[in-house]
């Protein structure tokens, strides 16, 4: 157990804030689940955390664009606060609506230190339908993310109605560019799904699934790394545990793939308090 | 001025949504569209500055990436425009989180009667459209007419500047509040009030209800109050109490049971007591692991020595047959209160769903308010909403399509939570209301929606059926609910909850009032969604996302601190006494003052004659049929039947992992994408222990005989929980009954006491099975009056009944998630095994049913064999020496070995000659048989002799191995191939019906 602290977000129609907390624990942090209200009224301080987890769920009911309520809300009344929190050097991870929130916050892409701008955007699924379903992922080692450090792939489930990364040309080139693309959907073996569904679930732009800031230190990702916490979590993990049986390796004891992402933020921050 | 801001797509992006309806516009009524484009509209009641519009409009409702948006109509091309609106009083979500952040960003609150209002613009293109085909694509695809309102635009219609006009839904009752006495001067008078009132009285009620209002002594004390004939509050507070959803007066009832064959009668004295209470009971007492049963919201079963999970299954078939989409969503959110409103408060863990409905293709003449199509996807998005949105996976359900349900479709829908076993140190299973305590009215607040719902559930759907019921759920507002309570519930400040469902604040108080024994409430002090609404419709409103919650006055400032935080709205309306009466006031003025123990005094028993008839009687028999030579042809098209297919697109748009404990998925194996027997969850994250469950659902049997319907149900859902790894010794049980009207009329229901003998019967199987297995019933429901009147050809009605329908869910717990198997064939050269006889029970089978009979050999359950095989499979599985297990249900082996293979993408060699049989003697009977009682099940070599020794002495066989080659290939005793089939062409034909679905 580190001393790094985690604000995981909770209320308001957000629901993944106790697997992430969670998953946080087991990565060695202390993670307390915080309401919106709270962080806004000044009971919980921000200024005495290390990492910020924005979380799924359905904020607001995501009635007016997923993310965007939550957005205008903790922008109004916390803005400030957060960009400081960031600005000390801090984490923030944005998972599913997380992600959507911060990109409407304006955290990602943060081109040029500018984190207030929108110039990116989570929109509907091409399928025009919510879809839960697991995806193979590509990671970009030379991004400067510090999440996914030492990972090349990863498999997490998806779970949104709303995941299709969308922008104008320039503003993917520069984010490939800069190697602020994290995360892509790829075909098995880790070859780009180049759109195809139900590889890409959602039909993003480049098949883009997370993006970090320049720093690194701002993560945005439509899959959920909280819900792969366990060995049994892997939909195939049935199948693994035959295959580990009758060879006898031991595989499965192993940190369960997404809990190796908070693992990366926990210890980043631990190095650096 | 209202203000109406249009907000779409940019041109260049795809309109997801537009391209769904194209398709479907194609798809189901062969309307070829070019292109449509979804225009949202906001529709702002309330007087904003120039400024405050400005910021709104960039802020919250248009995302500079992808959005354009004005107050003026955007210029979309069409050729027609359909403009879509909630009626006057319709749950409009989006509108009221619009509010919420108008106020935020601005930081000004709206005035009351000010409001936001949502609705859609859709810009058709397309060539020589027709007014006609555009009216039937807002009719039959996009509106309801019962909540929405739509509006047709062709070129020459549109004004540019003007676009749709402002349209506000606005409520205005212009009504003021009035309680009205009712006379009781006979009993006719009564009836007919009863009836113009929609009151559902039933008349043998009505004598009771008449005497108790006449005694002296009560006339005495109401006059004290300033009452004298009882009020329209009072009657309306009677009749949900009575009605058959809350009072369950069916399964309460005496029955009168008559079998023809030997002449037996016998009388039932309450179905519920003797099949229900009493088997229940006695396993309450063997098995210490039952915590509560048979009173509360939902039962509790122990998952570990600090937690305790609980289990409820509900039903919502009325509304929904009117408004899919409003009756599934408002039917999942509403169960999710049960597990809320059970103890002191539970945790949400999982939710499943049912769906019954007509044949998806139907192209018969009769015409349904809904088209089972659009219904069934109505009820899919409900659920899809409902469940995701209030952050619960929802992991398992089925659905399945008969004639049947087009008179009233079934939607199941179960809840599991889970709470912890003690609370600051009281028993968090157990609650009471104490004289004193307030009675406080969370979340939503009160409309008219949802007036007698209750009663109209209880009754036979038709034209006069009320509209007034069908409702929108809004899992926003409850979850916030959720978190507040469980938070409050951990402080100890909730004495007692229960949640607002049927007969709204009337049941729920009424109920937790008889604890304290009375009660007084201050109902001007409701918060309501408008002005207007009589005191009678403020008590039964149905109103959603409501609890009701006992708090101790030293308490109240802290609740209401948390309720706060949650921006969650509580208001105390009341308190707890022990008067020993229901006191209710509006302004100080007495309007209801009822003993709290009239209901338990003397009301009649319902009374039904069941004649039972056995099928032979009936005419049933087996077919004559000669064993067909093409198996390869006969397969497929079983695997491609609906009540077979895959239905994946269902199980994808359902949140089943969020809460992040999934273990075993809905869809399994090499390609995740065929079902898995039972599914598991961890509920508690840092604990390996977890949660089987599983349902099931046969109605098709309940043609031969709903007793074993009823029994094969229940042995389904059980064998399903041992195939993944559940326990024998602890399985809870929930029964949902869904029956067709049993009271006999000579004309209206000719067939009503066979309908009551079949219930009957389903219910001694309930009992008999149940002990047999050892199975407490948790919790259950029963829905009776599934019938519906439907317009035929010639202006003619024909009232359609359903299948005598039972959902059986099951759960256990699994001590080690490790351990858990799925039902894909693993590793080639693995050892394929039968376990279980198969016997000439074709009756009412898939593959009876394919070929047009019903037939008559209806497969029989005999748990006492059945028992020791599933113990010993379960320490099989326990010890690890199992690589699949799957078991044999609808369709027999021959579908169920190709599931196994399809799960697996490997292929199976079988030899069906060595299948365990008994009076099984061909290729068709062995392979298409629904003998209950059977599993197949892979072994790696290594373990065959471990396996076996497990089995010594049980019905079982080796039948074959699985193979690299990735082909189902069956033999009979080694003569000519039966079948050879490729895994792909087997998932072709499983998935040629609903693939293409998104």
């Amino acid at each position: 157990m580190s001393d790094v602290k985690v604000l995981v977000l909770a209320g308001y129609g957000l629901n993944c804030d106790h697997e992430t907390a969670y998953a946080f624990e087991l990565a060695g942090a202390k993670a307390e689940r915080v309401h919106i209200n709270s962080l806004i009224d000044g009971n919980v301080r921000l200024d005495m955390f290390h990492i910020m987890a924005f979380v799924g769920g359905f904020g607001w009911g995501d009635d007016h664009g997923a993310g965007v309520i939550q957005a205008v809300k903790l922008k109004t009344r916390i803005g400030d606060k957060m960009l400081e929190f960031v600005e000390k050097g801090n984490l923030v991870i944005g998972i599913c609506n997380g992600f959507q929130a911060i990109v409407n916050m304006g955290l990602l892409p943060g081109f040029d230190c500018n984190y207030t701008k929108r110039s990116v955007a989570l929109t509907f699924n091409d399928s025009g339908n919510f879809r839960n379903d697991w995806v193979k992922l590509k990671v970009n080692t030379a991004s400067s993310c510090v999440f996914t450090k030492e990972l090349d792939k990863i498999e997490l489930p998806v779970r949104h109605g709303e995941g299709k990364f969308y922008s104008d040309e320039p503003t993917i080139k520069r984010l490939i560019e800069n190697n602020q693309v994290v995360l892509q959907y790829a075909k098995q073996g880790g070859t780009p799904a180049e759109g195809r569904f139900p590889h890409n679930p959602n039909g993003s732009v480049n098949d883009i699934a997370g993006i970090c800031d320049p720093s690194g230190r701002i993560f945005g990702l439509m899959p959920h790394p909280e819900a792969y916490n366990h060995f049994t979590n892997h939909p195939g993990w049935t199948r693994r545990k035959e295959v580990i049986k009758r060879t006898g390796n031991k595989e499965h004891e192993e940190v369960p793939e997404g809990i190796r992402i908070f693992k990366n933020g926990v210890e980043y921050m631990a190095s650096r308090i | 001025m209202p203000h109406r801001l249009e907000i779409a797509l940019k041109p260049e992006m795809l309109d997801a949504e537009g391209e769904g309806i194209c398709h479907k516009a194609k798809d189901y009524f062969g309307i070829e569209l070019k292109k449509i484009r979804t225009i949202s509209v906001v529709t702002i009641d309330a007087p904003l500055t120039d400024n405050q519009l400005d910021i709104v409009q960039s802020e919250i409702f248009t995302n500079p990436v992808t959005q354009i948006s004005s107050y003026r109509p955007l210029p979309v091309e069409f050729d027609w425009i359909i403009w879509i609106g909630y009626r006057p009083g319709v749950r409009d979500n989006p509108g009221s989180t619009a509010v919420e952040a108008i106020e935020d960003i601005l930081g000004i609150k709206f005035a009351r009667g000010e409001a936001v209002y949502t609705s859609k613009r859709y810009c058709i293109t397309g060539h020589n459209l027709v007014r006609k085909d555009i009216e039937r694509i807002a009719c039959e695809l996009l509106a309801n007419d019962i909540i929405q309102q739509s509006k047709i635009f062709s070129k020459n219609d549109w004004n540019s500047s003007d676009g749709i006009g402002y349209i506000i839904p606005k409520v205005m009752l212009n009504h003021v509040p009035t309680v009205s006495s009712i006379s009781i001067e006979s009993d006719d008078t009564l009836q007919t009030i009863s009836d113009e009132r929609n009151l559902a009285l039933n008349p043998k009620d009505i004598p009771t209800i008449r005497d108790y209002f006449l005694k002296k002594d009560v006339l005495a004390a109401r006059a004290l109050k300033g009452l004298s004939e009882p009020t329209d509050i009072e009657l309306e507070y009677i009749s949900q109490a009575r009605s058959d959803h809350c009072n369950h007066n069916t399964f309460r009832g005496l029955f009168r049971y008559k079998d023809s064959e030997n002449g037996d009668s016998e009388t039932v004295d309450s179905l519920f007591k003797t099949c229900i209470e009493a088997p229940t009971l006695y396993l309450k007492d063997k098995k210490p692991w039952v915590v509560s049963v048979l009173w509360d919201n939902a039962g509790a079963g122990l998952f570990d020595e600090n937690n305790y999970y609980v289990i409820t299954g509900e039903t919502h078939n009325s509304p929904s047959n009117m408004e899919a989409y409003g009756g599934a969503i408002t039917g999942i959110v509403g169960v999710y209160r049960d597990p809320l409103g059970t103890g002191k408060g539970s945790k949400l863990i999982m939710g499943s769903y049912g769906f019954c409905v007509g044949e998806r293709d139907y192209a018969g003449s009769l015409t349904p308010r809904l088209h089972p199509r659009r219904l069934l996807d109505g009820v899919i998005e409900g659920v899809r909403d409902g469940g995701n949105k209030s952050g619960i996976p929802t992991p398992f359900g089925q659905v399945l399509f008969h004639h049947g349900y087009m008179g009233k479709c079934l939607v199941f829908v179960t809840a599991l939570g889970i709470m912890p076993s003690v609370i600051k140190g009281e028993p968090a299973e157990q609650k009471k209301t104490s004289p004193g305590d307030l009675v406080i009215m969370c979340g939503g607040r009160v409309g008219k929606d949802g007036i007698h719902g209750v009663t109209a559930s209880s009754e036979v759907f038709s034209e006069s059926t009320p509209a007034g019921h069908v409702q929108i759920g809004d899992p926003y507002t409850q979850k916030k609910m959720h978190d507040f309570l469980l938070e409050a519930r951990d402080e100890g400040l909730i004495t007692f909850i229960t949640d607002n469902g049927g007969g709204g604040l009337s049941s729920s108080i009424g109920e937790s009032a008889r604890y304290s024994n009375g009660c007084e409430i201050e109902l001007e002090k409701v918060p309501l969604k408008y002005e207007g609404l009589d005191q009678w419709e403020i008590w039964i409103s149905e109103s959603q996302e409501r609890m009701t919650v006992a708090v101790k006055p030293e308490n109240l400032n802290r609740f209401m601190e948390l309720s706060a935080k949650h921006a969650v709205e509580s208001t105390a309306i009341g308190r707890y006494t022990d008067s020993g009466k229901i006191h209710i006031k509006y302004n100080d003025k007495t309007c209801a003052y009822v003993d709290m123990d009239l209901l338990a005094a003397g009301f009649p028993q319902w009374e039904f004659d069941a004649a039972w008839l056995p099928p032979e009687r009936r005419g049933l028999f087996e077919p004559v049929i000669k064993e067909p030579r093409e198996y390869h042809s006969l397969l497929l098209d079983i695997l491609s039947r609906h009540n077979i297919c895959s239905k994946e697109w269902i199980c994808r748009q359902y949140d089943h992992e969020v809460q992040g404990g999934s273990v075993i998925k809905p869809l399994v194996g090499a390609d995740r994408d065929v079902n898995s027997d039972a599914v598991v969850i961890r509920p508690i994250l840092d604990s390996e222990k977890g949660l089987a469950f599983s349902q099931a659902l046969l109605p098709a049997y309940s043609s031969i005989d709903a007793f074993h319907m009823t029994s094969c149900t229940i042995d389904e859902a059980v064998r399903r929980l041992i195939c993944v790894g559940g326990k024998m010794d602890h399985i809870g049980g929930v029964d949902n009954f869904c029956w067709p009207n049993i009271q006999y009329h000579p004309v209206k229901n000719p067939d009503g006491k066979f309908k009551a003998a079949q219930l009957v019967r389903s219910c001694r199987a309930l009992a008999e099975i149940c002990l047999a297995y050892e199975i407490p019933l948790l919790s259950g429901k029963d829905s009776m009056y599934v019938d519906g009147y439907l317009p035929g050809k010639y202006g003619e009605t024909h009232k359609v009944s359903a299948l005598e329908t039972l959902q059986f869910s099951a759960v256990s717990v699994i001590e080690n998630i490790n351990k858990c198997v799925t039902m894909d064939s693993k590793i080639p050269g693995d050892l394929l095994y039968v376990l279980g006889t198969t016997r000439n029970e074709l009756g009412a089978s898939e593959y009876y049913e394919h070929l047009g009979y019903t037939g008559l050999n209806v497969p029989v359950v005999s748990p006492g064999n059945f028992m020791k095989l599933y113990k010993a499979l379960e320490n099989a599985v326990d010890k690890g020496l199992v690589a699949s297990a799957h078991g044999i249900y609808r369709g027999g082996l021959g579908v169920h070995l190709a599931m196994v293979a399809m799960g697996g993408n490997l292929g199976l060699k079988v030899d069906i000659g060595l299948v365990p049989s008994d009076g099984a003697d061909r290729g068709d009977i062995i392979i298409f048989s629904e003998s209950p009682g059977r599993f197949i099940v892979t072994v790696s070599p290594d373990n065959r002799k471990d396996f076996e020794m497990m089995l010594n002495g049980l019905s079982f066989a080796r039948i074959g191995e699985v193979t690299d080659s990735q082909e189902l290939v069956v033999t009979r005793s080694n003569s000519r191939k039966l079948i050879s089939l490729s895994v792909d062409d087997l998932k072709k034909a499983w998935k040629r019906p609903f693939g293409d679905l998104i």
